[in-house]
């Protein structure tokens, strides 16, 4: 490996300097396209205003809605592009009439077009005569495996990157150098904000110095029977200011398994009842489940903005002065986020027009929620440890939803029976036998032969997939991580480290291939990325240019 | 590419962009908000590169940074003579290293250097008072202040000769999250 390394590191020496240079070209041409967009202005000044007069904790809550627009808005265009259109060229003429109803059920005129599933053809579409064609089965399929696909990376790259930047390498101490020297907010420039954060932090001295422990939440009474466990552990790990934060912490806790539970029986409930049932085009039926679920969820987060921010600020500022300004609700507020792209996720395989209904209710969310809270609320008072909570909310993003999905949405693919008279896979064993045939069909050409090696030995070996989320997990979070040893000759470092990680990866191959599929082994190399990256510095990737 | 800007050219935009977390249309954008704050002293034409200073006092009137306890040392830490006179480019450079995507590291030189108020490269006793004090807008006693600075002392302080050298201050800011998303101004 000495011998490997030296010789890589001349080598990656100019490929790297060549790399910083098509980085820096790069990244003047991402700047002159991003100055195309307008509307990145519009988001910049929102997000200004809210930073400005309540922090950055409550503006993380529309960062992160501003991402899952993002989710939202590719889907659309994907799904516009490779199934929607394709399905307009070859659509069959709506015999069905339009009362204003359907907006509200789903139903009705709405069954016979692109919204849902059972509309789309299964046949290959020929317009123009011995041009090509288009397979409709093999195209939704694709599209929304490739879509969840770079889903999944995005988060998997977002979570690492987010992980070790605020979990590793931390003993978070709350003590006062932080308190002092690394929590004031720059963000906030409205006069009252500020004031209020002052006062905030006197308090908290003066009470810290006067010795109060203030151990007990008053609203722990309430959930004792049900979170006696959770409030056992934490308090054994309790620091002295953070008591309001685990307070947030358990009613989130709560919210998350109400909503897990219920997400969890609809998923039954449309898996083994209605894709058993005899009815014509259960996939509509599903779709349809789902748009209403969509439409009801955003009107009840409305009225929850209405009830919640707008009512209560009424209350608290003529009947009964003394509750005061609401504060917003941060913990709710996502949670209700993460709720309402878990059911769009589910619903792309049932409506592919879904992500672009999501898209639009949530930017009316945005335009709501930030008009209600400079409306209605009040800047935040309690201490929310935004890095480690925006972390966590990723987590959860990835974990029970975007997993539960997959699962969801793998079970839906591989074992259930597309109804037979309606939608792209109308008559097939199951929606993924539309790739496993056309990978049969593809074995009979010579040409197309290298398709079914990558199909056969990549993507069926779970395996694969596994060392490769390893891999992108570990290598991001080595680009973000903090360690406080800094070598000059890091990028000699990185390259070695990246040859390591492939050797390892190449001789893992190579012994499953064996049938030598050793635990040892893998765990072996699950381990030894974090001790590789602790050899890696932590400057920053930035490259800035030395004529600067 | 289609752009009648004449207020820079294009190698100076170029270089704007090199050295700086800015797009162009951000750097024309900067250069409208520092020409606003003066515009009988800041030309309009900055192709000949011309030596024009803003004074402290128009710098922290910026809505931005109006309510900021520490405005006045950020000022002076971002300006070349130390009193607080902001050219285009330490302008540039102050909200540039206060963006979103400046790296911790960089940040944290700076923020060292707005905290050392008597710009003795280390954080004494002294400079973590006045920082206490316009945090909490004076309303703690001097019996309060001195406890508190004394905590933090002893708690960030590494090689123990009493106050925090640069190395101890960025031990601690490794050890807050938050740190890169409070020391941020959006301009």
């Amino acid at each position: 490996v000495g011998n490997l390394a030296s010789m890589s590191t001349n080598g990656s020496l100019t490929f790297i300097s060549f790399f910083s240079f098509a980085l820096q070209s790069f990244r003047r041409f991402g700047n002159t396209l991003s100055e195309y967009f307008h509307l990145l202005w519009f988001w910049h000044r929102a997000l200004k205003i809210i930073g400005a007069n309540f922090g950055t904790s409550v503006l993380s809550y529309f960062i992160f809605l501003k991402w899952l627009l993002t989710f939202n808005i590719f889907s659309f265009l994907i799904n516009f592009s490779f199934i929607i259109i394709p399905q307009f060229v070859a659509a069959e003429p709506n015999n069905l009439s339009f009362t204003g109803l359907e907006l509200l059920t789903g139903a009705g005129y709405f069954q016979q077009t692109v919204l849902y599933y059972g509309f789309y053809t299964n046949a290959t579409i020929h317009k123009i005569e011995n041009g090509p064609s288009y397979n409709m089965q093999l195209a939704y399929i694709f599209t929304v495996g490739l879509y969840f696909v770079i889903c999944f990376f995005t988060l998997l790259f977002s979570m690492a990157k987010s992980f070790c930047k605020n979990f590793m390498d931390l003993q978070t101490y709350s003590g006062n150098a932080s308190k002092i020297l690394c929590t004031w907010d720059f963000n906030i420039s409205n006069e009252k904000a500020v004031k209020l954060k002052q006062k905030n932090l006197s308090t908290q001295i003066k009470v810290q110095n006067a010795g109060a422990a203030m151990l007990v939440l008053p609203i722990v009474a309430s959930l004792l029977n049900a979170f006696i466990p959770f409030f056992y552990s934490w308090l054994g790990c309790l620091e002295r200011y953070q008591t309001p934060g685990y307070h947030v912490y358990v009613t989130i806790i709560r919210n998350i398994i109400l909503k897990i539970s219920i997400v969890g029986i609809l998923c039954y409930y449309w898996v083994n009842v209605v894709a058993e049932s005899e009815s014509q085009c259960w996939e509509t039926l599903v779709g349809q489940d789902i748009y209403r679920l969509v439409l009801v969820d955003f009107i009840f987060c409305l009225l929850g903005s209405f009830f919640g921010e707008f009512l209560r600020r009424i209350i608290g500022t003529t009947f009964c002065v003394s509750l005061g300004l609401p504060e917003f609700d941060i913990g709710r507020n996502v949670l209700d986020l993460i709720y309402a792209q878990t059911l769009t996720w589910i619903g792309i395989l049932f409506s592919p027009l879904l992500p672009g209904i999501q898209f639009i209710s949530f930017s009316i969310v945005f335009y709501v929620k930030k008009v209600s809270l400079m409306m209605n609320c009040q800047p935040p008072r309690k201490v929310w440890k935004t890095a480690q909570m925006t972390t966590s909310f990723m987590f959860l993003l990835f974990f029970p939803s975007f997993v539960g999905v997959l699962s969801v949405i793998g079970v839906t693919v591989w074992r259930l029976k597309p109804s037979e008279e309606c939608g792209p896979f109308r008559g097939l064993s199951s929606m993924y036998a539309a790739v496993s045939e056309w990978i049969k069909t593809l074995e009979n050409h010579t040409a197309s032969k290298w398709v079914v090696w990558i199909y056969h030995n990549l993507i069926t070996s779970v395996l694969f997939f596994f060392i490769l989320s390893v891999l992108a997990f570990g290598k991001n979070c080595l680009r973000h991580s903090h360690s406080s040893l800094k070598t000059k000759n890091y990028k000699d470092l990185e390259s070695v480290v990246l040859l390591q990680i492939i050797g390892i990866l190449l001789n893992t191959r190579q012994q499953a291939h064996e049938g030598n599929i050793d635990l040892n082994l893998l765990v072996n190399f699950v381990f030894r990325i974090p001790i590789l990256a602790g050899s890696r510095t932590g400057l920053a990737s930035h490259q800035v240019s030395t004529n600067c | 590419m289609g752009n009648k800007q004449t207020i820079f050219t294009d190698e100076q935009l170029d270089a704007y962009q090199d050295c700086t977390f800015f797009t162009r249309k951000e750097i024309l954008r900067l250069h409208g908000r520092y020409h606003e704050m003066a515009p009988n002293v800041v030309p309009m034409d900055y192709t000949k590169d011309p030596d024009v200073k803003l004074p402290m006092q128009l710098i922290i009137n910026m809505p931005e940074l109006k309510e900021n306890p520490f405005k006045e040392r950020i000022v002076e830490s971002f300006s070349e003579d130390g009193e607080g006179s902001l050219s285009f480019n330490d302008f540039v450079d102050m909200f540039s290293v206060l963006s979103e995507m400046a790296p911790r590291e960089l940040k944290a030189i700076y923020a060292f250097k707005i905290y050392d108020f008597n710009t003795d490269n280390f954080i004494c006793k002294s400079d973590l008072e006045q920082t206490l004090n316009k945090l909490t807008r004076e309303e703690l006693t001097a019996e309060e202040i001195t406890l508190v600075c004394e905590k933090v002392i002893e708690e960030a302080d590494m090689d123990g000769d009493g106050k925090l050298g640069f190395a101890d201050f960025e031990n601690m800011i490794s050890k807050a999250p938050d740190f890169l998303s409070t020391f941020h101004i959006r301009i």
